[in-house]
């Protein structure tokens, strides 16, 4: 398994892109601009660190697109999606312009800087936008494959780069945008999961196997346009579905899958996300997967509670409430 | 430049049109639209380059107006150019129509950007500028703001990332007719935009002839200083009832005031 972090692939990945494409333009908020050297180099007048000004980066991004050409744009998540919002709903999505945002620290990876770098609801806020599209890679190659398979689209397109990778390996044809991945075979239970979790799917995997469970798992690197039949054909086999994701509760993977499966008669849902509240405590990337219950234990355990009568509590089980087969 | 003379009224035709547009439709901000028509008739009657006909020519300039409040005045040129038939107008604000009271650019022909929430097509304009220059392209971009706009911090993000671009093909008109200045103070306006590296021109913004004799002295390059004309506008310009930041900005005529305007746009 590669050790390069998936960001400095996307510094790669826009080399050998910009010098195949001379449309394709670089726009940086101050981040990665060592990284991108190589590309300003190679493609002479097409990197442009253009300032700590996120809401006018993505005006600009989006009178590049105007332009005629490919803006790729980049920064820290929570200033592209949350300060940015209002000119990605107006200036890309109202005037229905293409354009590719890339963005690092998603969810907690910059964990120890706080609320203000954390961003867990970015899936969410992007499917706001009209005809957008939803990429989350969870290695340097899933990168590099979707990217080249999307940047060209007609959509405005976003890239959440996670700050670490998956270990599972997969086969290189498996990587198709909008298609899940079904990484293992199981007819009682299905994890969904995308991003670097799919190391803690699988080893939940194997704890819930040991303990006689027969577990599918779904892996989805394509937010939007969901695999829905991938999803669906799993679920109404095994009945019981678990989402697991780096993400607010509302609005992520889960709500999107609860959705796909909602007819299916008798199934169960589980989730392990971030659930509703800032992650106010300072603590290395693993640490808070831990404290979040985004583990190996604690996806079995929300996979377990599936299998019993005894269930916690949530948002979800009474949104399920009309689905729910006592077991 | 010549700030403070009085000078004939023009284009009462397109303010008559206006009227009638707001009237029929029973939307629209006639003062906003009286503030910017002079402006936008200079442009289109010898200024941008554009071809009614193709709106999309690749070799037109571009104008994105900014402040997507004052369309229905966009809306009366494009109008009189060529862009849009008397029925366009005639439906304007009806409901399905193709005007509404933002212009939404996959809609209208001739309209680059769907405007309407103030801060959006300035840096929108200022990045159609940098992607020309980088394909190598000639076009310019011209972008009208509001002065009110102007306090908007994106048009700040703006001003800063064009100047340091250096982009020679753009130039931003500024329809300061002292809305803002009722609410936030932005004196001295004209040295914020030297100070941010542009080069600067001030009018007074209802002379067609001063309009287009400062344009015709810019240098439109790939790379230079970007440009700015401040035009010293009236709210309302060319009938003093409407005059002003009272509650016309938003009001629709009743019959007899509807009288009284058209007579003094006779």
């Amino acid at each position: 398994m590669s050790t390069k972090s998936i960001r400095q692939q996307f510094a790669d990945t826009m080399l050998e892109v910009g010098q195949q494409d001379e449309n394709l333009v670089v726009v940086v908020g101050d981040i990665s601009h060592f990284n991108l050297q190589p590309f300003a180099k190679a493609c002479p007048g097409r990197f442009y660190n253009i300032g700590i000004c996120e809401p006018g980066m993505l005006s600009v991004g989006a009178g590049i697109s105007k332009a005629g050409l490919t803006p790729v744009l980049h920064t820290i998540s929570p200033f592209i999606v949350e300060r940015g919002m209002e000119q990605l709903k107006l200036d890309f999505g109202y005037h229905k312009l293409a354009g590719n945002l890339i963005t690092v620290g998603g969810a907690f990876d910059y964990s120890y800087l706080g609320v203000t770098h954390h961003c867990y609801n970015d899936f969410a806020l992007l499917k706001m936008i009209e005809g957008s599209e939803i990429l989350h890679p969870g290695t340097c190659f899933e990168f590099d494959t979707l990217f080249r398979q999307t940047y060209k689209s007609q959509a405005l397109t976003l890239t959440r780069v996670p700050g670490n990778s998956h270990d599972v390996e997969l086969g290189k044809e498996d990587i198709r945008f909008g298609k899940a991945v079904k990484v293992a075979d199981g007819t009682d239970v299905t994890i969904v999961v995308t991003g670097p979790q799919l190391s803690n799917a699988m080893a939940a995997r194997k704890l819930l196997t040991n303990r006689g469970h027969s577990v599918e798992v779904l892996y989805v690197h394509t937010i939007r346009p969901l695999d829905t039949p991938a999803i669906l054909e799993s679920v109404a086999k095994t009945k019981r579905v678990v989402v697991v994701e780096e993400h607010f509760e509302n609005g992520g993977l889960g709500d999107d899958v609860l959705r796909a499966v909602k007819d299916l008669p008798g199934f169960r849902f589980g989730s392990r996300n971030l659930g509703t509240k800032f992650v106010r405590t300072y603590n290395s990337y693993e640490g808070l997967c831990a404290l979040v219950g985004l583990s190996p234990e604690g996806i079995a355990a929300a996979a377990e509670e599936l299998f019993s009568d005894v269930r916690r509590s949530t948002r979800l089980d009474s949104l399920n409430a009309g689905h729910s087969t006592p077991q | 430049m010549d700030l403070t003379t009085p000078r004939p009224l023009l284009n009462k035709d397109l303010r008559r049109k206006i009227v009638n547009m707001v009237v029929s439709g029973r939307n629209g901000h006639i003062p906003s639209a009286f503030s910017i028509v002079d402006i936008l008739e200079t442009l289109y009657s010898g200024f941008l380059k554009y071809d009614p006909q193709n709106p999309t020519d690749p070799n037109r300039d571009y104008f994105i107006l900014s402040k997507g409040h004052g369309c229905v005045a966009l809306y009366s040129v494009l109008h009189k150019h060529g862009f849009l038939s008397d029925k366009d107008v005639a439906e304007f604000c009806k409901p399905n129509c193709m005007l509404g009271e933002h212009p939404d650019c996959n809609k209208v022909p001739g309209v680059e950007a769907s405007t309407g929430s103030l801060g959006h097509g300035f840096p929108f304009a200022t990045g159609i500028a940098l992607g020309l220059r980088i394909r190598g392209l000639n076009n310019r971009v011209v972008t009208l703001v509001g002065d009110g706009e102007c306090q908007e911090g994106t048009v700040w993000e703006a001003a800063a990332i064009a100047a340091h671009r250096k982009l020679g093909n753009l130039c931003v008109i500024v329809d300061h007719n002292n809305s803002g200045d009722q609410i936030l103070g932005m004196e001295p306006f004209v040295d914020k935009w030297k100070a941010f590296g542009w080069e600067a021109h001030e009018i007074y913004g209802h002379s067609d002839v001063d309009l287009k004799a400062t344009l015709d002295s810019m240098t439109f390059s790939k790379e230079g200083q970007p440009k700015v004309i401040v035009a010293r506008t009236t709210k309302g310009r060319g009938v003093k009832m409407i005059e002003g930041h009272g509650p016309w900005h938003h009001k629709i005529p009743n019959p007899e005031e509807y009288k009284m305007i058209m007579e003094a746009l006779a």
